[in-house]
């Protein structure tokens, strides 16, 4: 029995895909039974007004919801996202239902006492309802009322030894891939990196004071399964400077047909006998390979690290030794002036902890940005406004043709003072002994 | 209802506080055989759609199965993973990026036992619990944000349009048919606070109408000037109006200034922006965030606008469903569909999937828009 | 002056028209510091409950503590 007629909704429980509102019917019928007689200190039906008032979107297709900047945990500027029903009265359980968001283990592995714990904390003080995860990579609780907020917090820190996330002005929760745990792939330790840069960090997540958010991404090769080149304001991408490590013998065994190519990502349809020469020699981007029918040979200065190849043959090829990352910077969705890329700040880095290398360039782009960003700036947009050169300048980093897709097409060098002979200061006398008026 | 003490004491908020303690480190719940093999894996299959094998230089082996997963999702819901992790995996059980889980077990008949298991389990709608697949060239769940769920800018449902286009392409879950990956997501309005930017097929809230101004209340709930300093285009601006026979302080939208982010509702609640009519679903296609073969690129607008058609989008999912089905049918094996639209031709794209270009489609906003017209005389006609 | 009580005048001084300020415009009170000292003051302030934090979710504000209009719209204060 639910407490609101859902017939709009009730047409999502029908279809192969996870029905969202099965799940959460099931939820409001747990908490209806309260099997073990729980004092829930947020309306027990809070789920099945949550369904009441998404029926009513449905039916008006608008929003019923309102934010909320007030509430928080004491000391921190983030991690709590303020909401307010604009239907109060009619869904009283979810009048107000606010976010909490609490920092996942990097790679998001999990043992099951971890995750009931949770669950037991966000049954008892919350709604019951969560996002595994959201877009940034936390954990959400989805709606609490403002009096729980502290007792999440201190129950979070106390009993499970874990902390909010970000939200606002502040470093964001960072994320990794799941990196060497269980690929073959991965160039440096993405998970290593992300957890200790989030523990030398607390004070930047928990404490706004930027000019507007910033992500850290990590992805251990070029890949991209966190899309840190995409989503993140400093993305650490791995990638390797030596020679991809062929065994020539898997090289024929893939192209006698013995072993499946691309490990197997492409067998739900007859493409024909794989063919060497025609999917990996001709489609290698930059074209640095050979197959001679028994030999495949690859120009390594001419490889630029695609992962085509190796995604292709993986048993066959695999990363070089000696390993790094690039760093990419200023990465963001389109709000304002459309969608930026990260851009390729350091072409290689060894990341080795204690990582003060990597941790050297961040801090050298935030206290530029901090001083020079606008309100609401992302540093890629100061980037923009300011310079790839002055970039450049800040994080001590040589220009290198690696750092443009093609050198400018205009001529208005932006010369420096230091760099003309004689400066911008002229000898007007000389001049004039040379040319009339 | 007894309000239950934490240990919390709120009058004295800095007592036995615990600050700044992070996240749990990364290798603290993993599998052993994970734990073992950390850094020393040797290669990869994909043994059936959902259905990994990672080989290390050890020998040993890990069958990893992935299932699709609702972002939203109850804590019952929850422990029922957790019920299976149990059971099959020792306890262990990790996310994804792409919001599916992934158990791990090392023997190959538990593997077997553990999917059947996790195929069998339905909702009493009907719906799978645990959809086994997700994997290589197929299309893999969505990425999404909150919709009408959670969120106060919204144009759109997220779950709901991710429930109905995921029922549409849920043979392909369950396969690897397609050239290339195909990744989809959805962001519910263009702050995209879930990035869908770099899809290959992103599917975005629209707002087509700027907020109404309510000046009865603009200055009773509202501080003004922040509602004027979070416009990112300069649009709205203070003024004084007469509202029944007086003057209030409200504020004034420049409405062909106004790209419809919804920042200025954030600030203040008299301006809200979710119009019923005016929202809808703008398609974008051909992004990546790979390196592999071409560059990262982003989506490009495809269709301008699709109403909200709630609970089932019809005329959404058709298209989806339509574009992936051209791309299937038409590009080269490791074309990701921006590589294979920018092969044949933009022009070619529109051609092939019948979809109509409009004047909305070509770029007007700011410096980037030159960079997208044609400066040539090759096209096709 | 004393740090704190630059911040605290200029957010009183400002009481009338908005209550909220990014952190920019802190840093502008004290031309003299870079924006990690200014953190810290802030930082104080908010320990010491005299300031609060304003979140739009995407950026963050600072404001005296139980200022503003909303928190008593939605009655949080």
């Amino acid at each position: 029995m639910t407490k609101h007629a859902t017939p709009l909704l009730d047409q999502l429980e029908s279809g192969p895909w996870p029905s969202f509102v099965s799940d959460i019917k099931q939820e409001a019928e747990a908490r209806a039974k309260n099997p073990k007689g729980l004092d829930y200190q947020i309306p027990a039906d809070c789920p099945d007004d949550l369904l009441g008032v998404l029926e009513l979107s449905y039916a008006e297709k608008e929003t019923h919801w309102k934010h909320g900047g007030i509430v928080g945990v004491f000391g921190y500027g983030g991690g709590v996202i303020g909401r307010y029903c604009d239907q109060p009265e009619k869904f009283p359980g979810v009048a107000h239902f606010h976010t909490m968001r609490v920092a996942q283990p990097a790679g998001k592995y999990y043992n099951t006492k971890f995750l009931r714990d949770l669950c037991d904390i966000w049954d008892l003080r919350g709604s019951g309802i969560t996002n595994m995860h959201g877009s940034t990579g936390d954990i959400v609780l989805l709606g609490t009322q403002t009096p729980q907020l502290e007792e999440i917090f201190y129950e979070l820190t106390h009993n499970m030894n874990v902390d909010l996330g970000g939200s606002g002005s502040n470093l964001r929760t960072p994320e990794a891939c799941l990196g060497q745990s269980r690929c073959e792939y991965a160039c440096y330790n993405a998970q290593d990196l992300c957890y200790q840069l989030t523990q030398d960090y607390q004070d930047e997540l928990h404490r706004p004071a930027f000019p507007y958010k910033f992500k850290f991404k990590f992805d251990a090769c070029p890949n991209g399964c966190v899309c840190a080149m995409a989503r993140s304001d400093f993305a650490v991408v791995g990638t390797w400077k030596d020679d991809i490590k062929i065994d020539q013998e898997k090289v024929k065994a893939y192209a006698g047909g013995v072993l499946k190519p691309n490990a197997g990502a492409h067998s739900g349809r007859d493409w024909g006998k794989f063919d060497l020469q025609k999917e990996v020699v001709e489609r290698c981007p930059s074209r640095c390979m050979k197959w001679d029918g028994s030999k495949l040979s690859i120009v390594t200065a001419g490889c630029v690290r695609c992962m085509h190849c190796i995604n292709t043959m993986p048993q066959a090829l695999r990363i070089g030794d000696e390993r790094g990352a690039s760093i990419l910077v200023g990465a963001k969705a389109p709000v304002v002036d459309g969608s930026q890329m990260g851009s390729l700040l350091v072409p290689f880095v060894k990341v080795e902890p204690p990582y003060d290398e990597v941790k050297e360039v961040i801090e050298k782009i935030w206290d530029w940005w901090m001083e020079e960003g606008k309100n609401r700036e992302r540093v890629g947009e100061t980037m923009k406004r300011l310079s790839f050169q002055k970039l450049l300048e800040v994080t001590d980093i040589p220009a290198s043709a690696c750092h443009v897709k093609e050198p400018r097409s205009n001529p208005y060098i932006f010369f420096k003072e230091d760099e003309v002979p004689g400066g911008w200061s002229h000898d007007l006398a000389a001049y004039r002994n040379r040319h009339q008026r | 209802m007894a309000f239950i003490s934490s240990g919390y004491n709120p009058s004295k908020p800095m007592e036995n506080r615990i600050t700044d303690i992070g996240p749990h480190k990364y290798d603290s719940y993993f599998p052993p055989v994970i734990k073992k093999n950390f850094g020393k894996w040797l290669y990869h299959e994909i043994l059936e759609p959902g259905v990994l094998v990672h080989v290390a230089k050890s020998g040993d082996r890990v069958y990893s199965i992935r299932v699709g997963g609702t972002r939203t999702m109850s804590v019952t819901h929850i422990r029922e993973l957790c019920e299976i992790a149990d059971k099959h995996c020792g306890g262990h059980l990790r996310f994804t990026t792409r919001n599916n889980i992934e158990f791990m077990v090392t023997d190959k008949s538990a593997m077997k036992a553990l999917r059947d298991d996790l195929n069998s389990r339905k909702f009493p709608g009907g719906s799978f619990k645990f959809p086994v697949g997700g994997t290589g060239a197929g299309i893999s769940n969505m990425v999404h944000t909150q919709g009408w769920v959670h969120c106060h800018t919204p144009a759109t449902d997220a779950s709901g349009p991710v429930k109905c286009v995921m029922d549409a392409v849920f043979e392909d879950f369950k396969n690897m048919r397609m050239p290339a990956p195909v990744r989809i997501a959805l962001a519910c309005c263009i702050n995209m606070c879930g990035a869908v930017h770099c899809s290959d097929i992103g599917l975005v809230g629209i707002h087509r109408k700027p907020p109404m101004i309510d000046h009865e209340w603009a200055d009773q709930l509202c501080e003004i000037p922040l509602a004027v300093s979070a416009c990112p285009t300069a649009a709205v601006r203070p003024t004084t109006v007469e509202y029944k026979g007086e003057k209030v302080k409200s504020i004034a939208i420049k409405e062909d200034r106004c790209m419809y982010c919804g920042n200025c509702y954030t600030m203040c609640p008299a301006l809200p922006i979710s119009d019923g009519e005016g929202d809808g679903i703008a398609i974008m296609v051909g992004g990546k965030v790979s390196n592999r073969i071409s560059m990262p690129k982003f989506s490009k607008v495809v269709v301008g606008y699709i109403p909200n058609e709630p609970p089932r989008w019809p005329t959404l999912t058709k298209m989806v469903k339509h574009i992936v089905e051209v791309y299937a049918a038409n590009a080269e094996k490791y074309e990701r569909l921006g590589d294979w639209a920018e092969r044949i031709g933009w022009e070619s794209f529109f051609k092939l999937t019948g979809l109509e270009f409009t004047h909305h489609l070509i770029d007007d906003f700011r410096d980037p828009a030159y960079y997208t017209w044609r400066q040539s005389t090759q096209f096709k006609f | 002056m004393v740090d704190k009580d630059v911040v605290v005048d200029f957010l009183n001084s400002k009481s009338g028209s908005k209550t909220k300020f990014y952190f920019n415009d802190f840093t502008a009170l004290f031309p003299n510091k870079g924006p990690r000292e200014v953190k810290k003051i802030l930082t104080a302030l908010v320990n010491e409950e005299v300031l609060e934090f304003w979140s739009s979710g995407s950026t963050t504000m600072y404001g005296l503590k139980g200022a503003g209009k909303q928190s008593h719209a939605e009655g949080e204060s």
